[in-house]
Parts: C-alpha cells; structure tokens; sequence
C-alpha cells in the first residue's frame, strides 16, 4: 500500500514539473516571437507615416519617455523596490535591465539580492552591467538617472535624493540576520559597560541602531524571481510590512512583466492592523 | 454586546475523521517530506462577515471554528506543531467594541479549555502563548496563564497562539533577555551570537516553521514570525480564513514540498555560515585573551588551539546556565500569573 502512496506521489510531483517547464517554455518564447514581431513591425510603421528617424536614439528617448510617464499613471510606487533573486544561475544582463527600468520608472531606491552573496562578489560586474543597459535602454542621457552605487559595509551616507537620482544596493544574508546580531552585541555592550540600562532597549531603540550603520529603508516591494517560495533570509527585521510578489523566472524578463507587478502593488491596500 | 450561548462555544480541536478521498490524498502527500511545523496568518474574517452579511463578532467566532477544524487536519497529515497568528500588537488601534469582542473571545475559548483537561491529556496538546501578555486585561492574562501551566507538560502536539504579538517586538524583547544575562554576570557579550538570539525568543521551544500559510490574498508577513520563517516556504491564498478547506492546505504543502530541495539547501548553505561565523568570533575572542595574557609573547599552535577549545567548552557552558535562568524566569512569570487571586 505505501508503495502505491509513493508512486502516486511521484506522478503528481512529476506532473507538477513537467506543467512548471512547459509554462516556462512557452513564456520565453512568447516573450521572443513579440519582441520580434514588435522589431519588424515598428520600423514599417514609422516608416509608412511621416518619414522620422528611427534611430536607436530616438528609440531609446521614447522608451524612457513612456517609462517616466508609466510611472506617473501608478496611483503609487515603492520607494524602496527590493529584487530577490532564488535562482541559482543568475544572468547579470537581465537583472541590470531590471534596476535600470525600476529607476526609468521613478523608484528612488532599488536593491538586488541573492541568498548565496553571488551579486556581493560580483558587485562591479552587475554595476558595469547597469552602466551599460542605461547606455542601452535610456540614451545618452543618462546624467539626469545618475546611480549611486552603495558600497557595502561603512556607507554612512545619508542625503540621498536629486530629483531623479536613485540609489542601487547589493545585499546579501548578511544584511539580515548578521546585522542584527551585530546591533544586538552592541547593545549588550553598552550594558556590560553600564553605559545602559534594560530599560533603554525596545524596538525603537533597535531599529535606529541598525539604521545608523547600514541606512537601508523598509521594502514597500519584493519582486521575487524563481520558484523558490521563500524570502531565503533577505532583510528579516525590514521586511514587516512589505509586499511579496513572485515572479516566475528573472532571465529574459521583460518590462510589461516588471510593470504588470508594479500595477499590482499599486492597487494593494495595507490597513496596518486596523 | 451579542453574546455567544454555551452550545455554540466550540472546543478548541474538532473531532471528526476525513472521508475517503481526503484520507487517499493525505496519504499520498505523506509519501513525499512533510512540514512539521507550520504556521498560519488567519487573515479575512472581516471581509468573510461582509460577505456573509454578519456582525464582524460572528466572522471571528467562525474564524475559531475553521482554526478547530484545521488542527484535526494538521494532525491527520503528521503536522505536530502549528503557530497561528491571533491577535497583534497592532489590532489594538482597532474600534473598542472590536477589541473588546476579540477579548471577550480569548476569555471563552480559554476558560473552555481549561474545562477540557482530559481531551487535552488524551491529545497531549501543550498550548503556548507568544507576546507581550501585560498588555491583555488582568483577568485574561490568568486565564492564559492557567491554560499554559495546565498543558506544559503535554509533548504530543503543540499548539502556539500569538497573543499581542509583533515579530519586531519579540526580537527586541529576546535582545533585552540576552542584555539581563549580561547583566546578572551570566553571559560576555562576547557570546550573543544568531543562534542565542533565537533561543532568546518567545519561540525558542518550537523549530521553525517549516511552512508558514497567510490567507485572503494579501501578500505580506505583516510582523509575523520575521526571523524564524527567513528560510520557511512562504504560501499566500486568496481564500478567505473561515472558508478555509482541507484542499487548500493540502495545495500549501504540496508547495513546501516542490519547494523543499532549495529551502533545505539554503538552510544548509546558513547553518554553514552560521559554523564559520562562530568560530571566527571564538578564535577572535582567543586571540584577545591570549594576547592581554601573553604580554607579547609567542603562543605556538598547539596551545592556541587547547585555549580555543577551553573557550569553547566555557562559553558552552555560560550560555548553558544563562538558558536555563531564562526558562526558570519564564515559568515562574506563568505560575505566579496562574496562581494570583483573580484581579477584577
């Protein structure tokens, strides 16, 4: 009888894998074969109606164009957009369309994140990337979308914001858990040297701690890209009142589908417990 | 206020076995790995009540019921331990008359089971309850109390109400614990490490939850359980808490366990992590002992690493005592509660 147990449920779990590769499969190539046909068309249309230059410049002004304005049609955008990465191949070109769509948009404060510290290591290389696909995606200027690349560890930057300024973070475990462990040593500190008292600990107390050494703000958003169901240890104390939305898969991810999450958290409503 | 009659107080696990086709599927799904812990956000009474055209009162008491019916469920999969998320610090910013049903709620459902001794022995239920209980009426508060001390010593399984509760709130009050240990002499700062941090928790008798549940579609952990489910499989439903069914919670684990590979190598790749981390502080702290013994000089290997391993050996043992002062300061906190005359 458990043999028969076992086999079913390898069926269903073999079901389950099959119908997760197929919705895969069809969703990149769908993806490919309209980006295709939107390349092939464009130009055809531009050029049947007034003759216009069809330029990559121009391509790329109206591309950031119609990223600012979606952006304001938004009845309201994160502030802090957090991407969690569970996949274990990362593809750096796509992500870095991602940041650099999140800051088209009007989102001030973008964060990348991997469980294995993969984007930590490789910091410069994902920040050439985005470099490089702001080039790409937004033109020449790129000066008004200047990003401000937060090294980890000592940033006691506080000032943040020109008007279209936005600022990139890599995080990585160590962010979450180790920080507040480190906060909490502190603390600890402080009253081994009587320089506290018990009374002077509570949430406040904690949370302005941990926001002296790394000045990371709460995530209204996490866009979670692959099919691991988990926040995989990403920024546990910040996380408390923040959105979760999955995404099936960051590689070859487009911008309707980054859109489409952004449309979904602006119709959420948070009643903070009322 | 409406009032509930007797006949409609339901006990706090219902008793009724699964059809067939539920039994074939839990079976099934135990072929495969089973969360043992799992915990639930009941979200959406309200809107159930709006729904269904009841007093938002009615809405939570069917909420109650759904949670009776889903311990029967959990225990018919193997699922020993559930934490659910009651009532948060936060829900006090409600109207009075709802906080004051929810109160009055908490009241019957727990004097209700403290007339159940001999279901909850034959069950072996232990019932613990996480959050800031000081902040509950006094006569509640006792009621709590007695429940806890009553079932303590049932290990069969474990039911973890989150009462006045906010993760944020549980982390800073763990820190605090660790900040009395310092300073009655118990522990270094030196040992506060992750791994203390999560014994210092309202939750440090239960492991993680393996699968964590929130229901009526919001996608948010709304301070809840934040540091344990970091590597939990997290489950979001648009069903609405009391039309909660036996399908919807085999769908949840079914999810944990397409999940399971990753989540137990991340676990995994952490618990590593955590390994290295301590040893780093270990032979950090050495290095400082050695060197304010030394006087500059020399310590060959061998002798670096007999002191690394009387340190360890040492620090097990602070934290060890410090543990069991914690326990006996939290069990003394719910018998004296228990055992006070009823305060009005």
């Amino acid at each position: 009888m458990a043999i028969l147990y076992e086999m079913a449920w390898r069926f269903l779990h073999a079901l389950f894998y099959v119908q997760r590769a197929l919705v895969a499969w069809f969703r990149v190539h769908i993806w490919r074969w309209k980006r295709a046909v939107v390349g092939l068309l464009l130009p055809l249309a531009l050029g049947l109606h007034k003759p216009k230059k069809t330029g990559t410049i121009s391509k790329r002004t109206s591309r950031r164009v119609r990223c600012g304005a979606d952006g304001r049609t938004l009845e309201k955008l994160p502030l802090h957009l957090g991407l969690l990465i569970t996949e274990e191949e990362i593809h750096f070109t796509d992500v870095a369309n991602l940041v650099v769509w999140c800051m088209a948009v009007g989102i001030s404060y973008v964060s990348v994140y991997d469980n294995q510290g993969v984007f930590r290591r490789n910091n410069s290389r994902l920040m050439e990337e985005i470099l490089k696909q702001q080039q790409e995606l937004l033109g020449m200027d790129s000066s008004k979308y200047s990003v401000e690349f937060m090294k980890n560890g000592t940033d006691k930057q506080e000032h943040q914001v020109l008007s279209c300024q936005s600022v990139v973070k890599v995080l990585s475990p160590d962010d979450g858990r180790l920080s507040i462990v480190q906060a909490a040593q502190q603390l600890c500190r402080d009253v081994e040297q009587k320089e506290k008292t018990l009374k002077d600990i509570n949430v406040t107390v904690l949370d302005s701690l941990l926001r002296e050494s790394k000045n990371i703000p709460d995530p209204d958003l996490v866009l979670k890209f692959g099919p691991v169901e988990s926040t995989l240890g990403f920024l546990p104390w910040h996380i408390r009142l923040t959105e979760i939305i999955s995404m099936p898969s960051h590689v070859d991810v487009s911008y309707d589908d980054l859109f489409g999450a952004l449309k979904r958290y602006a119709t959420c409503e948070q009643r903070l417990g009322k | 206020m409406r009032t509930i009659s007797e006949s409609t107080v339901m006990s706090w696990i219902r008793e009724r076995e699964l059809s067939f086709l539920e039994r074939l599927t839990a079976n099934i799904l135990k072929a495969g790995p089973m969360p043992k812990h799992v915990a639930f956000i009941m979200d959406g009474n309200r809107r159930f009540a709006q729904k269904a055209h009841v007093q938002r009162q009615e809405g939570h008491s069917q909420g109650f019921e759904k949670l009776a019916e889903t311990l029967r469920w959990c225990l018919n999969l193997g699922i020993h331990e559930v934490t659910v998320y009651a009532f948060s610090i936060e829900n006090f910013k409600r109207s009075k008359e709802e906080v004051d049903g929810l109160m009055e709620l908490a009241r019957q459902k727990f004097s209700r089971l403290l007339t159940e001794q001999e279901n909850l022995e034959k069950h072996g239920v232990c019932i613990r309850v996480l959050g800031d209980l000081t902040l509950l009426p006094a006569d509640l508060q006792q009621l709590i109390a007695k429940s806890v001390v009553a079932t303590k010593a049932h290990n069969k399984c474990f039911l973890n109400v989150c009462f006045a509760y906010t993760s944020r709130y549980e982390i800073a009050s763990a820190v605090k614990e660790m900040a009395w240990g310092v300073e009655q002499g118990l522990i270094k700062s030196s040992d506060v490490s992750e791994v203390l941090l999560s014994e210092c928790l309202y939750s440090s008798n239960s492991p993680n939850p393996d699968l964590l549940i929130r229901t009526s579609g919001e996608v948010r952990l709304s301070d809840f359980l934040l540091w344990q489910t970091s590597y939990s499989c997290l489950v979001f439903q648009s069903v609405l808490w009391p039309e909660y069914s036996f399908w919807n919670l085999c769908e949840a684990v079914l999810q944990y366990q397409l999940s399971y590979q990753s989540l137990q190598k991340a676990r995994d790749l952490h618990r590593e992590g955590q390994a290295l981390q301590q040893m780093e502080e270990d032979r950090s702290c050495v290095a400082e002992l050695l060197q304010h013994r030394g006087n500059g000089k020399l310590v060959d290997s061998q002798s670096r690493q007999k002191e690394l391993l009387n340190y360890i050996a040492s620090r097990e043992e602070r934290v060890r005592c410090f543990l069991n002062a914690l326990q006996h300061k939290r069990d003394t906190f719910f018998s004296d509660l228990s055992s006070q005359a009823v305060v009005a």
